[in-house]
């Protein structure tokens, strides 16, 4: 009796059509504005609440050429570069500290835990007390911003380091700190930076919340100050700007992750 | 018993070797683990000294503690009683002279191969120069030249490990422990890299103590095999396995061989006890 095999085909098949991945990441952004421009058109809202995307393209250009675009953007930076500097820094020291030794964690975990559950909007009423509502105040909640994240994936990142490499280090007579060194450190990197790039994440966010609340530059006061004129277009464009902002920093630490991690499978 | 199968009478004739000759001994060692509320005695009184330039492998099911006593002669672990020797030194924690493979290849994805080798170098004497050559050679004593810089997440199962291989030589130990190396390769790997780590014991004569619970493996690449059963983990029986046997599966004598050692394996289990010599 014969047998007849048939291998299966799936794996030589072909594959499902896709768009690279550029083309693809417009896609969704370039279908909201079609519906956006097609929902100006029809007037399904006054053009006083949603204004049409030429109008509002007029608006930043306009807010370019006067310069006060960049220098909004450049106040927000500044901001974020300093309180994302010190939350980071704190961050890996507290994150590595509390994952190096569990007498640290038992003193400050429970408490930072704590801290983390108040939004960092809700710390804004009594920390104005202390430091007034000048540009300390947003330093601090900008950097309490990055502290949380970036702590808390340092401790799990460090945490999580194979326990089997540590063992390899052992075999090879390493002291603690070339354990750490050269074993801990390294294999931590990849959770540690996610923990960065969350961390920025959520400092270009606090910053806004910020300076809605009490500042008179920046790129959230500008949809402060729009929404009180009434210009939809102005708030429409600062919101545009932030998003843009927001997405150069994650897409520059992704290029900065790819750098620092050339032995990551491509 | 078949005529190539010569049962060496345990610990006897092994306590009268003397101990500064052997590269490693093990005297009366116990270990138990507490897993769950439940005392598990992973070796009870095991005796055992492994020559200098042997190739000793120690063979049994899971549980039977031959890893944990690895991990001992590796000083990654304390054994609650007994003794372990090194060239007649205790043995108090890793060291440099016994070089170390383990079932994975464990290898620092964030470094290349020539770096992966060179982490064993660490804190070894010797200047950077003399360091470079022996990563070099023994990358091309495991076959892996024309891969120095590829990074692990680029080489198959068996080139890693080789690669793990090359970082337990490279030290140039005494001895070189290995902890079932070969058992997460495919088979016609595995059987690749078994001859090749016969044909580096048989160049450098490293004394190699390699822990399997792979029968055929145990016999092609041993000089001595230390047969462990389990619950509670000790040495059931010691056979040499001298070099005129003929490691082949169409050899009677081959066969029987295996046979019984399989046997043993299974009374082992089957009995929970260990079989007197």
């Amino acid at each position: 009796m014969s047998v007849s095999i048939t291998l299966p085909r799936a794996a030589a098949g072909p594959r499902a059509w896709r768009l690279p991945a550029w083309p693809a990441a417009l896609l969704l952004p370039l279908l909201g504005l079609l519906a956006w421009a097609a929902a100006a058109r029809a007037g399904w809202l006054t053009p006083a609440i949603l204004p049409a995307p030429a109008e509002v393209w007029a608006t930043l250009t306009e807010l370019w050429q006067s310069g006060e675009l960049q220098s909004h953007a450049l106040w927000s930076m500044g901001r974020v570069v300093q309180g994302f500097a010190i939350g980071a820094v704190l961050g890996l020291a507290l994150g590595a500290a509390m994952a190096l030794s569990p007498r640290v964690e038992d003193y400050l975990r429970p408490s930072f835990v704590a801290i983390a559950q108040v939004p960092v909007i809700g710390w804004v009423p009594l920390l104005m007390l202390p430091l007034g509502i000048g540009e300390a105040l947003k330093i601090v909640i900008i950097a309490k911003a990055a502290l949380v994240p970036v702590t808390l994936n340092t401790l799990a990142g460090i945490r999580a380091v194979p326990r089997g490499w540590v063992e390899v280090g052992t075999a090879f007579r390493y002291s603690r700190w070339q354990v750490l060194r050269h074993v801990v450190l390294p294999a931590a990197v990849p959770p540690v930076f996610t923990g960065i790039r969350y961390g920025l994440t959520s400092c270009w966010k606090a910053l806004v919340a910020v300076e809605l609340l009490a500042s008179a530059e920046g790129l959230g006061f500008l949809l402060v100050w729009g929404r009180q004129m009434f210009q939809m277009d102005m708030v429409i464009a600062g919101m545009v700007v932030i998003a843009a902002v927001g997405l150069v920093f994650d897409a520059s630490l992704a290029l900065l992750e790819r750098r620092l991690q050339p032995w990551r499978a491509a | 018993m078949s005529a190539v199968l010569k049962a060496t009478p345990p610990p006897l004739r092994q306590a009268s070797l003397d101990a500064a000759r052997c590269a490693l001994s093990a005297r009366g060692v116990s270990r138990r683990f507490r897993i769950a509320g439940t005392d598990l005695v992973a070796l009870a009184g095991v005796d055992l000294d492994v020559a200098a330039g042997e190739f000793v492998t120690i063979l049994g099911a899971s549980g039977c503690g031959k890893s944990t006593l690895l991990r001992l002669f590796a000083g990654l672990d304390r054994a609650d009683t007994g003794t372990l020797l090194h060239a007649g030194v205790p043995i108090a924690g890793p060291s440099l002279q016994r070089g170390l493979v383990f079932q994975e290849p464990r290898l620092f994805p964030w470094l290349t191969v020539t770096q992966n080798v060179a982490t064993a170098l660490l804190n070894a004497p010797g200047g950077p120069e003399a360091k470079r050559l022996a990563v070099a050679e023994h990358i091309a004593l495991v076959g892996l030249a024309g891969f120095e810089d590829a990074w692990p997440h680029q080489l198959s199962g068996g080139m890693a490990q080789r690669a793990a291989i090359a970082r337990g030589l490279v030290n140039g130990p005494d001895v070189l422990l290995m902890d079932e190396p070969f058992g997460a390769l495919d088979a016609l790997t595995r059987a690749r890299l078994q001859r090749e780590l016969r044909r580096i014991w048989e160049r450098e004569r490293t004394t190699m103590l390699l822990v399997t619970h792979d029968v055929d493996e145990a016999l092609l690449l041993g000089t001595r095999l230390v047969v462990m059963t389990p619950r509670p983990g000790r040495i059931a029986r010691i056979l040499d396995l001298p070099r005129s046997i003929t490691r082949d599966h169409a050899d009677p004598a081959f066969a029987r061989l295996r046979a019984e050692v399989l046997a043993m394996l299974d009374d082992g289990i089957s009995t929970e006890g260990p079989l007197q010599p």
